[in-house]
């Protein structure tokens, strides 16, 4: 049976068709309207080539024959549907894979640089070709995070996150090519599994085992903060053998029952926190109180805040990634779950630059990227990793990365990352 | 004759028993009763010799005798049989027709007819109008009109045709008879040569006819022997067909047939009602993180009490010998973040549970090894390596059963602090709650089994005088001083404080396993050999308060959960299975026991599968060791 379809085009100005209802087979699937759609282009266009497209009804991904699909949308097939277009997005090229002697627990990229963290206790820099640039060891136990402070051409600072219980606040002067620890953060009773620097890039929170999330101060001074240390406690070499000057937290938020998996700022003054006690807590940065709390009913690994859909994304052990609103008040209220992994999942990153777009890693080896209007299944399944996916990192110039422990961090180009909505 | 008429008239001539006179006459004179003054004698005389004493018959008016005269007897002898009294009247006379058939030419009488005869009746008039009147208004309706239609019923009318009435609601079919088969058809028979004959001779042999025939007749399974012919042509008509067709008949009639009520349950209402399991989540269902690193079966395992770190140790005397080790695992990624080796089969392992000490016990061969991994908090860590070194030996020494050693330098970097050499094989290791004490027994058969070590002085002393059975496993109790040996059959619970047996639990298995505390203290579950897993709740009874048989091979271990209401246990058969054990803080309820799910995923091997299971202390997950060499965590 036709079903009657207004295919509107929302791609760009170049593949604009006249706004006319069409009749659309009801059995016709994506291909098929690309084909429609790549018609009518040449017929107003000689020169047009042929454009792979997607299709949206009501903000829905069309992923299976139209009538299917409108019969689980509950769409009736007699009144005239508005089917959106996009131009498909590419599949993520495949860039480089970079070796490393142990399992990648973090990875942080910005336009030049790639930091990860590893488990053989070091962070390292690498180049975006791939290129081992420098080696970060001082650590005396596995680095957990690892983050980008500043970078300017000279010199850049970044901080390194381990289980052994502190957070190292290096500066790595690129022209010479030397790394210097300038603080090294100590208060945590547990492994920092989870750092974030603020958007003023002064300031960075930790999350620990300990249950605690710490603010520090990210500016490198040449003094040295006063660690009142435990009577009992005997004044080991430790202390000559540390690296850098102490430097202790300026406050400290608890209110957590479990280990704080994941840290972030949300905002200029908002943290926001993901616990194994299956709750993510935001918190006010000023003051330290406890703003609002979403609850969850598993134990979150990692999660992630978007600016431009002001959602966050979490990661549980369990194979869903669900989508929260961080300002609903009613508190644990999941917007929308993303199921198609097999395995706990491990890491989600939102895309810096799409509103709809997140990548996932997850245990099950496979990083996934997703369209967070196509929630049945993800747009790329990245199926490179042939172990655990730890970590996973999105950058603005549309680079995709990922971690393991198979000790290999792949690198996807994804060039069509820029947000459709008003184009 | 005198005139002795008696004028009482016709009354009861009783009233004038007592009387002299019987009445008074027509002068009003009393009437006497004539004097009677004879005897019964005079009466009898009189009887026999007066020949008129039948004809004489007392006037009861009068009370005096008279004789009927011939003429009164006559009377007397018609009236009795019936005849009219006079003699000469004829009852019978011929009959005179007055009017007869014949018409006559003159009228009978001739008497002119009445008026009334020619004038209409005024009388018959009123009861016309009346009539008429009364059919104008009604009252009266005229005739209708003969109903024809015949007036018979239906006698079942009211009657359900479905329901079955009376005898045949009863009605018992009679039991059906044999089909006659190839005996009866002279089965040896023999047949085309072509065709497989269907069955073995069923002709018997001569004993067998002999061993027929001595059978009572209600005892042979076929009342006939069996014989061959030739062809089916031969066969001749069955000599016992009428007897046996009346012997069906009595069996019929006389033997009473009874309708067998059977009950008709359902089964699906036998089975308990227990909640379904997806309202008792959480509780682990999938398969999330497998730790791979050991070569051959884990034997056990242990978590630290954060939940962050989890230790096991490997059975089995390795190949090489390098391969004896402990492993310490991050829970949340599967990563092995440390090995310790410890020269030796790893029976059991125990992971301190007070939180601010960092030590781990392991029963290595003949010793426990103290180890302190210095995992976690690097404060505690220190704190723990501190409190083991600032032990001051007593100034006298003491008799022990064991011998406490100072770790090597050697020994010291691998992490091993303090090793308690015992002298036999130690199998099993389990701190006390508050984590300054821990038990461990020994494969002995002597008293010597079990042994209490104080950490912090490195003393050790022998709580049994006496070998009650070779002990299995022991526990202490984590709030009350109580301490539970399992020997093969029985858990006995002692009080430390007063040293004395508290109960003994009958486990109704035969050779335990396991066991394992619910955390309130009230509830032990033990898992056993022969696949039983017995839950017992120690205020109810000293046997089990359930007897779980869901496992279909021996059960190696089974494991509480801190805080969820969740049990496992894990068996040979490569399973583990997680049941929901809510116990109720009110004494009254019953704790509900509800199996929740099965988990697999380890692979037999040496025909073991499951050889430890562990819960995390704070989330609803449960590890499990096994033969294959990994350790799985199901979330």
């Amino acid at each position: 049976t036709p079903c009657a379809g207004a295919v509107t085009a929302l791609c760009a100005r170049r593949y604009a068709v006249e706004d006319v209802p069409f009749s659309v087979p009801a059995a016709s699937e994506t291909a098929d309207l690309s084909h429609l759609i790549n018609k009518l282009l040449a017929a107003g266009d000689a020169d047009h080539k042929y454009v792979e497209f997607d299709f949206l009804i009501n903000g829905q991904f069309l992923r299976m024959p139209l009538v299917t699909h409108m019969e689980m949308e509950n769409i009736s097939t007699e009144e005239v549907v508005e089917i959106e277009y996009v131009e498909k997005y590419m599949a993520p090229q495949p860039e480089e894979c970079i070796f490393h002697d142990d399992w990648i627990s973090s990875v942080e990229a910005t336009e030049e640089w790639i930091l990860t963290g590893c488990y053989d206790q070091t962070a390292r820099i690498w180049s975006l070709e791939g290129k081992s640039i420098m080696t970060i060891a001082g650590h005396t136990e596995v680095v957990k995070d690892v983050a980008w402070v500043k970078q300017d051409s000279l010199s850049c600072l970044l901080l390194s996150a381990s289980m052994d219980q502190t957070i190292l606040l290096w500066e790595w002067n690129v022209e010479k090519n030397k790394v210097k620890a300038l603080h090294c953060c100590r208060g945590h009773a547990g492994s920092v599994d989870s750092i974030a620097v603020d958007c003023t890039r002064t300031k960075f929170c930790s999350g620990s085992w300990d249950k605690m999330l710490k603010i520090w101060s990210a500016v490198p001074t040449d003094e040295e903060d006063e660690m009142e240390e435990a009577a009992n406690r005997p004044r080991k070499k430790q202390k000559t053998e540390q690296l850098g000057l102490t430097r202790t937290p300026l406050a400290t938020l608890s209110g957590h029952t479990e280990a704080v998996s994941s840290v972030l700022w949300s905002d200029a003054e908002e943290i926001c926190s993901a616990s194994w006690d299956h709750t993510i807590k935001l918190w006010d940065a000023e003051t330290g109180d406890l703003k609002s709390t979403l609850t969850g009913n598993k134990v979150f690994n990692s999660v992630s805040y978007s600016p431009l859909c002001r959602r966050l994304a979490s990661g549980s052990t369990d194979r869903h990634i669900r989508l929260w609103d961080p300002r609903s008040k009613d508190g644990s209220l999941v917007l929308l779950s993303l199921t198609s992994h097999t395995g706990w999942v491990t890491s989600v990153k939102w895309s810096p630059t799409h509103e709809h777009q997140l990548i996932s890693g997850s245990l099950d080896n496979i990083v996934k990227l997703w369209d967070t209007r196509s929630c049945k299944a993800p747009l790329y399944d990245l199926a490179a990793h042939e172990d655990k996916v730890l970590c996973v990192d999105w950058t603005e110039a549309g680079l995709l990365l990922s971690g393991g422990a198979d000790n290999k961090l792949y690198c996807y180009r994804y060039p069509a990352t820029a947000s459709d909505v008003g184009a | 004759l005198q005139d002795i008429r008696n004028t009482v008239g016709n009354i009861p001539m009783e009233w004038y028993q007592d009387f002299p006179h019987i009445g008074y006459n027509l002068e009003g004179k009393k009437i006497y009763k004539p004097i009677r003054n004879k005897d019964e004698l005079d009466m009898f005389l009189e009887k026999m010799e007066n020949p008129d004493y039948w004809r004489t018959v007392q006037d009861k008016m009068t009370g005096a005798d008279i004789k009927l005269t011939d003429e009164q007897v006559d009377l007397v002898h018609r009236l009795q049989k019936g005849q009219f009294g006079d003699v000469h009247f004829n009852p019978y006379e011929p009959a005179v027709d007055f009017f007869t058939h014949e018409v006559m030419i003159h009228p009978v009488t001739n008497r002119p007819a009445d008026k009334r005869s020619f004038i209409p009746s005024l009388i018959e008039k009123e009861k016309v109008s009346k009539l008429v009147h009364a059919i104008k208004m009604g009252w009266i309706k005229p005739r209708k009109p003969k109903d024809d239609t015949p007036t018979y019923y239906d006698l079942w009318a009211h009657e359900d045709p479905n329901s079955i009435l009376g005898r045949h609601k009863m009605h018992v079919p009679a039991p059906k008879m044999k089909l006659p088969g190839h005996e009866e058809a002279g089965a040896a028979a023999p047949r085309h040569p072509g065709v497989r004959p269907a069955l073995p001779t069923p002709v018997p042999s001569i004993p067998q006819k002999l061993a027929w025939e001595q059978q009572e007749p209600a005892e042979r399974k076929l009342n006939f022997v069996p014989q061959q012919y030739r062809c089916l042509r031969a066969v001749p008509a069955y000599s016992r067909f009428i007897h046996e067709r009346f012997e069906r008949c009595l069996d019929l009639y006389l033997c009473p047939r009874q309708r067998k009520m059977r009950v008709n349950v359902d089964p699906e209402d036998l089975i308990p009602k227990l909640p379904k399991p997806r309202d008792l989540q959480p509780f682990p269902t999938t398969q999330a993180l497998v730790y791979r690193g050991h070569t051959s079966l884990v034997r056990c395992l242990s978590i630290s009490p954060s939940g962050q770190w989890l230790a096991s140790g490997k059975d089995l005397l390795p190949r090489r010998s390098d391969d004896c080790t402990v492993r310490f695992w991050e829970v949340c990624t599967a990563r092995c973040m440390k090995t310790v080796p410890v020269g030796g089969v790893v029976k059991s392992i125990a992971w301190n549970p007070n939180p601010t000490i960092c030590l781990v016990a392991i029963c290595v061969e003949q010793s426990v090894l103290l180890v302190n991994p210095c995992l976690g908090d690097k404060l505690l860590c220190g704190a723990t390596d501190q409190l083991l070194e600032s032990y001051v030996a007593p100034e006298e020494e003491r008799v022990q059963p064991v011998q406490w050693v100072t770790a090597t330098v050697e020994e010291h970097s691998k992490g091993i602090r303090l090793v308690v050499q015992h002298s036999k094989a130690v199998k099993q290791v389990t701190w006390h709650g508050k984590g300054d004490y821990f038990a461990s027994v020994v494969s002995d058969n002597s008293n010597m089994q079990v042994l209490i070590h104080q950490t912090s002085k490195r003393w050790s002393q022998n709580p049994f005088r006496k070998s009650k059975g070779l002990v299995q496993c022991v526990l202490f109790h984590p709030i009350r001083p109580y301490f539970f040996v399992a020997t093969q059959r029985y858990v006995r619970i002692y009080n430390l404080l007063k040293q004395e047996l508290t109960k003994k639990l009958m486990t109704n298995c035969k050779w335990v396993s396991s066991m394992a505390i619910h955390p309130g203290g009230d509830n032990i579950i033990c898992g056993s050999y022969d696949s039983k897993l017995a839950w017992f709740d120690l205020d109810l009874s000293t046997r089990p308060y359930q007897l779980l048989r869901h496992h279909k091979k021996a059960l190696r271990s089974v494991a509480f959960h801190k805080h969820y209401p969740l049990f496992a246990s894990g068996s040979d058969d490569g399973t583990v299975i997680v049941c929901h054990g809510m116990v109720y803080n009110d004494l009254l309820q019953n704790p509900l026991l509800v199996p929740v799910k099965v988990l697999k995923g380890h692979v037999m091997t040496l025909d073991l599968g499951v050889l430890d299971v562990l819960f995390h202390p704070t989330q609803p997950w449960v590890f499990s060791s096994g033969a294959d060499g990994t350790v799985r965590l199901y979330t």
